[in-house]
């Protein structure tokens, strides 16, 4: 089965050693980085108790859980519970491992097998993401961006050229991922003060 | 300097930060705010008359406010902490310091409702707590965009330590901290100074800590 990409964070947002919990059609991943830069997409849960990964914390190149300190490695399989420091985890504990790629600024997921690579989008910086309570079509019909050919949304935020990568979340809400053509800080500034004003412009349209 | 205190105060847990990175000395005297209600005492009100903590006692001068306190703490033991660099950043600072009052009225509220049953208009606290991380996490984007990674510049001021601990603790009031990047990577940031203390629910960066040992009992 192939599965669709997912934009799910700026790769500026996600240092070396860093973790944070992502969604993915409806499905919890914690996404992290190891100290060596590797990315990883996991499911949010624990395999021992069900806490949530993304709680956790890198150490080198395995993930640990925040609960009672349990490690996985790259491949998702348990290599340490620290209660048991002679045991060796069973093959059987394993955490689910998603696709993750860095493209150009942004991390996208497939919760599926994915053989071709998520659009490109060059000649942009990172702006910010930006999460808010209503639809991808509020938003759109909020913000007068225009869905291209890759369907990427384009248009003009403060007079900046922007791409603005949706996903959606449960429940309604949707996270915008901005990127605005290189500018001085000034005009990007007042390009973030605009995705504010979107998210305050949607978020009272899809309240109406 | 007498810190009135009590352990998961957030606002009380940012002078005794304040206090560790600067390397001030504090007598801590344990407030019994939960159950026991004790600043609401009339003992405690010849201290303090709106029966509020932290309260600083430094030989005959009382403060009751913790952007005070900090000021105190920070121009006693840190003067760095004030962020006098520059006009713009004295007045950011007093901004931040300000702002900190809004947390306390949004986030901390909601969390002592949660936390300590404490009576509150609970979705009102929340929709007040999400707005001002909002307001913290464009704040905190501008500040990169500029290439600076605190609230007042390019180092952590009182500003960061005002406004630090509510985001932190804003979880346990039933306001996720999900949404946030910008907010992540600042906390992280401080999590990482050099002195830094924890309180329940606020921890050091873990990469920075030791590896854990076994112990019997873990399971
Ligand atoms: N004066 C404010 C008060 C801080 C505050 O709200 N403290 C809470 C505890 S964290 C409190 O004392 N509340 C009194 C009450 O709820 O009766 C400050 O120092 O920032
Ligand atoms: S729940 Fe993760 S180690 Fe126990």
């Amino acid at each position: 089965m192939t599965a669709a990409w997912t934009p799910v964070a700026l790769a500026r947002d996600l240092p070396r050693l860093g973790v944070m919990p992502v969604c993915v059609d409806g499905i919890d991943v914690a996404l992290w980085r190891s100290a060596s830069g590797r990315l990883a997409a996991w499911a949010d849960r624990c395999p021992h108790r069900g806490m949530r990964l993304s709680h956790g914390f890198v150490r080198g190149e395995a993930l640990s859980c925040i609960y009672h300190g349990w490690s996985y490695g790259a491949s998702g399989s348990c290599l340490r519970i620290p209660a048991h420091p002679d045991l060796e985890p069973p093959e059987a504990i394993r955490v689910p491992v998603h696709r993750a790629t860095e493209n150009n600024g942004v991390i996208w997921v497939a919760l599926g097998d994915q053989d071709n690579t998520p659009p490109a989008l060059t000649g942009l910086v990172p702006l910010r993401s930006v999460t808010v309570q209503a639809r991808a079509e509020v938003i759109r019909s909020a913000s007068g961006l225009a869905i291209g050919a890759d369907g990427i949304a384009r248009g003009h935020l403060a007079s900046i050229a922007v791409a603005v990568l949706m996903q959606a979340l449960p429940e309604g809400a949707t996270v915008l991922h901005v990127l605005a053509e290189p500018a001085d800080p000034a005009a990007l500034i007042a390009a973030s003060r605009a995705v504010e004003a979107l998210r305050r412009a949607a978020e009272s349209k899809g309240a109406a | 300097m007498i810190l009135y205190d009590y352990i998961l105060s957030p606002d009380c847990y940012k002078i005794r930060l304040l206090a560790a990175l600067t390397g001030q000395r504090l007598t801590l005297q344990a407030v019994d705010y939960h159950p026991g209600g004790e600043h609401r005492s009339a003992a405690f009100r010849m201290l303090n008359p709106a029966g509020t903590i932290p309260v600083l006692q430094d030989g005959a001068l009382i403060l009751t406010e913790s952007a005070a306190i900090l000021t105190y703490v920070a121009a006693m033991s840190g003067p760095d902490w004030l962020g006098e660099d520059s006009p713009q950043m004295r007045g950011q600072v007093a901004q931040w310091l300000a702002f900190a009052h809004r947390l306390s009225a949004s986030i901390g509220k909601a969390r002592s409702h949660d936390m300590l049953q404490q009576p509150a208009d609970i979705n009102a606290c929340r929709r007040a707590g999400v707005a001002c991380l909002q307001e913290l996490e464009s704040a905190l984007t501008e500040q990169r965009l500029m290439g600076f990674g605190y609230l007042a510049g390019a180092r952590p001021t009182l500003a960061d330590i005002a406004c630090f601990p509510h985001a932190m603790l804003a979880p346990d009031g039933g306001i996720s901290t999900d949404p946030y990047p910008a907010i992540r990577l600042w906390t992280r940031s401080l999590r990482a100074l050099p002195g830094f203390i924890e309180m329940p629910g606020i921890h050091r960066l873990h990469e920075l800590k030791p590896e854990p040992i076994g112990t019997a009992g873990q399971d």
